[in-house]
């Protein structure tokens, strides 16, 4: 369509007289006031406070959740709204929730409580848009020490707490058994080292005469959903101690890039990207992984519940991403779905007694089975594990709770270093750009506004902390 | 050019008109193809150019996957409230414009031309800011009250108009003692129903296409206008389910073509104007 | 000023007064404001703090800025010459025909109508690298299958072809030109014996120029601030590799994502800057080629 703004064109300069002359008034109608009014109050703006017949107070929750994960929220806060008479939780679904969420806050109108992710928490607390809540944990008594360490993790940021888990997810390598069988290899015994997933994956790795994909071992991009994290499998990190200093490109972390050109080489490019073009919507039976086409996917525990409904009869397993050397352990992306009262909220105690509602060890596992996911909590049930109906649910938990287990860096400027990381990604997996190059070039992108951004930091930082504490 | 017969030249005129409009016409008819397919028919290959079996349902389904017809009222409200005050509104201030004399009337105008050169993206955040110190960010109070202020292109477009209708319409009524606010509403507009026409269309349809407003403005989805709850629905199934999504955006172009059937002497004449006299 | 005279000021300004307040409030403080916020770190959820020009010096360093900036020019630079090319060659054709010359324009110029959410949507679909249905086409003819959107070499290409399906709008401008060409022109250059071809180039062309400088120049205006589609084709990231990243998207991005709202009101004025200058080179280019009618 023509880019044009959609307006009228500014020249309308009719040297014809398109009315035919007629009597004045003839057509003078009044205009309809009333109409316009009662259009106006449709639309509304939103009122301030809003009471349920009952007389309770309606708190608005957003979240991002669809599906079954939607359902199993739904049930808790059905729970929630009948287990007192003082709040009613109001549960609308977003899609593009962190977008919709940091427009609301920024605007001075958020919901009162948003379901969030422990990746996008860093940037948002940073901004100043969600509510400290350790202040509100202290008065009630909920400890730190209640959560896994790894989940609660990546909750904080400059040492305090911005928002509590509903549900977490690790991430392993699923596998295809029955591809296994028939390329030879044990079913029972998944790739222990990455030397091993290499060789794994060129011997579930079929093409046609035309040298085409059709079964694919194993692709760092597919779903590559933690490209920007790949260099925590080579043992290096995105940052620093003190998080001043980007160390993706160093040491370690160049090995890890160059190992996925090295990757991308032995498949060739055009090859991968073809497979790539084919690859259907993650949640569809045309699933790379649930349909059979790739042998190995990384994924998170939610996958047992895809399988389930898009390929029930899929024979698979899931074990740790395999380590860089025998006998080592690799590492574990632990990420969390989790629960912040924006800033502004206008409902801050009434969130806040929901959120806790939420935490309850109870109330907890009911969600988190809903979500076929495990707990956060350290308190289980002695019960979930064994109803759990994923069968793995076990080692997901223990992959939260192993040493090895990591998330996304606490650092500022986390959402454009992340932006960068992935566009270096793709320039060495699809551009065949050398790695020390990308990785040059994405220090040159990120590297001075990563220092200025750390310098004003420094500059507000005493009073921004004092800020936080007393909120 | 090689001397042709007339007959061979407008045979080759009329074959090259017929595969540039069906050209313009096919994503119309794939839309609607595709719309009516089932999934697995939708991602065969090689395609099929009519559905095996019309599954007008898909529309039903579609309807059912977004907050349509709530998202629909919004839209259709919201354009209402921009047509009615983009054409007030710049009906009365283009008859300010020209058909009062009043002192610093050229200089006024000459500044509302010159607001036409700033371009959106300028007035981006300020705005925004502006409506967040009145609180009315995720509501849909900046998509319409603007509207009531009028705009530049809008009132040039009507001052024009106004310009041409002969001074001696309005002479009598004005000798006779009537008011400029009668002379305005019951000789002027009636007299200028195409033109207001033509602004009241087009802010119909610039607010039924607009994005951005939206995008930036409006925080829950059920307050989306359809453009953007057709973007919300698209970014939720990824590449899921293009029947329905093919579905949901058929229903979105309708009322604009409907639009265009009913109104297309407006439409061209209106478009045809402009760009004349640049 | 005598009473009629302080009567007609006093009318005026109450006729032109919601233009009045309409254009303070949302235009000229605004405008000041965003100059304002150009020299601020500005979060809107913090004051503004003035930095002086530390975000145009940071705008000088920023790679995806002028990643931006190329890729919205390189966009221009083949969309407004096709499209003015097609606009005009398709007036003409509509022009010569004597049948169904309005259903014949009416199908050439709803395109131009659709919403561009939709759009993009449907583009998107018609240009998908494996259901596509326009690489199945092309497959057809013995083309080669073209990822579209997937490639940073064809995502703008796939771009411009949406775009272009939406050009009636300026086909519609032409032709409202063509028939102000008085017939007598043409009618001079026969009795020279001027071929078609001739006339097209010695008549037409520049009996049509005001019409083409005053289109091309606002095309030029809106190609600069292109948001919508490539927003709705890429859902907002503007992929594969940047290449579909727009200036008004990189600037949006940084005013609503990253709510760095000072720096994205630089880079509103910078846009400003470039516009001026473009639409001015375009006027010093055009001055002596453009032949404004006798009336």
């Amino acid at each position: 369509m023509n880019p044009t703004p959609k307006r009228f064109p500014p020249t309308f300069a009719s040297h014809r007289h398109p009315a035919p002359i007629r009597r004045p008034g003839a057509s003078a109608r009044k205009l309809p006031w009333g109409l316009l009014l009662v259009l106006a109050l449709l639309l509304g703006c939103r009122p301030g406070e809003e009471r349920t017949a009952d007389g309770r107070v309606v708190i608005d929750y957003w979240e991002k959740w669809q599906g079954f994960e939607k359902d199993a929220m739904a049930a808790v806060v059905d729970k929630y709204n009948a287990s007192q008479d003082k709040v009613f939780v109001r549960y609308v679904s977003q899609s593009q929730i962190d977008r919709k969420l940091l427009l609301a806050t920024a605007g001075g109108n958020p919901p009162d409580v948003a379901g969030f992710w422990s990746h996008t928490v860093v940037s948002y607390a940073e901004k100043g848009a969600l509510l400290p809540l350790d202040r509100l944990m202290k008065r009630d008594g909920l400890l730190r020490e209640d959560y896994i360490p790894a989940i609660m993790d990546g909750c904080c940021y400059r040492g305090f707490v911005w928002g509590l888990p509903s549900t977490p997810a690790t991430v392993a390598l699923h596998y295809n058994k029955a591809l296994f069988r028939e390329a030879g290899l044990d079913p029972e015994r998944p790739p222990q080292t990455v030397a091993e997933l290499e060789e794994y994956a060129r011997r579930l790795t079929k093409r046609d005469a035309d040298g085409k994909i059709t079964q694919l071992g194993f692709s760092p991009s597919d779903p590559g959903w933690w490209s920007m994290m790949w260099v925590y499998w080579f043992g290096a990190d995105l940052v620093d101690k003190d998080a001043r200093r980007l160390t993706a490109g160093e040491g370690d972390g160049l090995t890890a890039y160059e190992w996925l050109d090295r990757y991308a080489d032995e498949y060739g490019r055009p090859a991968l990207r073809r497979f790539e073009a084919g690859a259907g919507q993650f949640a569809s039976a045309d699933n790379t992984f649930i349909s059979g086409r790739l042998a190995m996917q990384l994924q998170g525990v939610w996958m047992s519940s895809f399988i389930d409904q898009y390929n029930p009869s899929l024979e698979w397993g899931v074990a740790p991403f395999p380590a860089l050397v025998e006998g080592g352990m690799g590492t574990c992306i632990v990420e969390s779905d989790m629960l912040v009262i924006p800033k502004g909220a206008r409902h801050v105690e009434e969130a806040w007694d929901f959120i806790k509602f939420v935490q309850m060890q109870e109330n907890m596992e009911l969600l988190c089975m809903g979500q076929r996911k495990f707990s956060p909590l350290r308190e289980v049930s002695p019960s979930f594990a064994s109803s759990h109906p994923n069968p793995y649910i076990g080692l997901f938990r223990e992959l939260a709770e192993s040493p090895e287990a990591r998330g996304v860096p606490r650092m500022t400027l986390w959402d454009q270093y992340r932006a960068e990381l992935g566009i270096a990604f793709e320039e060495i997996w699809v551009r065949d750009t050398p790695p020390a190059k990308a990785m040059d070039l994405l220090m040159k992108r990120v590297k001075p506004r990563f220092d200025r951004a750390n310098a004003a930091w420094d500059r507000i930082a005493e009073m921004r902390l004092r800020d936080w504490s007393q909120q | 050019m090689a001397p042709t017969s007339p007959l061979a030249n407008r045979l080759l005129l009329y074959g090259v008109l017929g595969i540039v409009v069906a050209l313009f016409a096919f994503p119309f008819f794939w839309m609607l193809s595709t719309a009516l397919k089932s999934l697995a028919e939708a991602t065969a290959t090689p395609p099929t150019m009519l559905p095996a079996e019309f599954l007008w349902g898909n529309f039903r389904l579609a309807t059912e996957k977004i907050p349509f017809w709530k998202q629909t009222v919004n839209t259709v409200v919201l354009c209402l409230l921009n047509v009615v005050g983009t054409t007030g509104s710049c009906a009365l201030v283009a008859y300010g414009f020209s058909r009062i004399d009043w002192p610093g009337r050229n200089f006024f105008f000459w500044v509302t031309l010159s607001t036409m050169m700033i371009p959106g993206a300028v007035l981006l955040v300020p705005l925004y800011s502006l409506f967040r110190t009145l609180g009315w960010i995720g509501t849909s109070l900046p998509l319409w009250i603007p509207a009531f202020f009028a705009s530049a292109y809008n009132i040039f477009l009507l001052r024009q108009f106004f310009l041409t209708i002969p001074k001696d319409v309005t002479e009598a009524a004005e000798i006779d003692g009537c008011s400029e606010f009668h002379i305005f509403y019951r000789i002027i507009l009636p007299l200028s129903k195409p033109a207001l026409i033509v602004v009241a269309l087009f802010s119909f349809l610039y607010v039924w296409n607009d994005f951005m407003g939206p995008l930036i403005y409006l925080t829950d989805e059920r307050q989306f206008t359809l453009a953007l709850g057709l973007q919300a629905f698209q970014s939720r199934l990824g590449g899921t389910e293009i029947n329905l999504l093919m579905a949901a955006a058929t229903l979105v172009i309708l009322p604009v073509l409907g639009l265009f059937l009913l109104a297309q002497r407006y439409f061209i004449e209106g478009i045809s104007m402009s760009g004349i006299k640049g | 000023m005598t009473a009629r005279e302080r009567k007609k000021l006093m009318m005026g300004l109450l006729f032109t007064s919601p233009w009045m307040v309409g254009l303070l409030s949302f235009t000229v403080f605004p405008a000041i404001y965003s100059l304002y916020y150009s020299f601020c770190d500005y979060s809107v959820l913090n004051p503004p703090v003035f930095i002086g020009l530390a975000n145009y010096q940071e705008l000088l360093f920023d790679s995806v800025f002028w990643k931006s900036t190329w890729n919205t020019l390189y966009f221009a630079a083949i969309f407004l010459p096709l499209s003015t090319g097609a606009g005009i060659v398709l007036a003409v054709l509509l022009n010569a025909a004597t049948r169904w010359k309005g259903a014949l324009r009416a199908m050439i110029f709803v395109p131009s109508l659709v919403p561009l959410v939709a759009l993009g949507i449907l583009w998107r679909w018609i240009l998908n690298g494996e259901y596509g249905i326009l690489n199945w086409g092309m497959q057809l003819v013995g083309l080669p299958m073209v990822n579209w959107m997937g490639e940073p070499e064809t995502a703008k290409l796939g771009l411009v072809i949406g775009s272009l399906w939406g050009i009636g709008n300026s086909v519609v401008i032409y032709l409202a030109g063509l028939q102000e060409i008085p017939p007598s022109l043409y009618e001079a250059a026969r009795v020279d014996g001027a071929s078609n071809l001739q006339q097209f180039r010695h008549v037409t062309l520049p009996m049509l120029s005001p019409v083409i400088y005053f289109n091309v120049l606002m095309g030029l205006i809106g190609v600069m601030q292109v948001f919508a589609l490539p927003y709705v084709m890429t859902d907002g990231a503007g992929g594969p590799l940047r290449s579909t990243t727009f200036y008004t998207m990189y600037l949006f991005d940084h005013a609503f994502s990253y709510l760095n709202m000072g720096y994205a009101c630089a880079m509103a004025w910078v846009l400003f800057a470039i516009i001026a200058s473009l639409s001015a080179v375009a006027h010093r280019l055009t001055q002596d080629r453009v032949i404004y009618g006798a009336n």
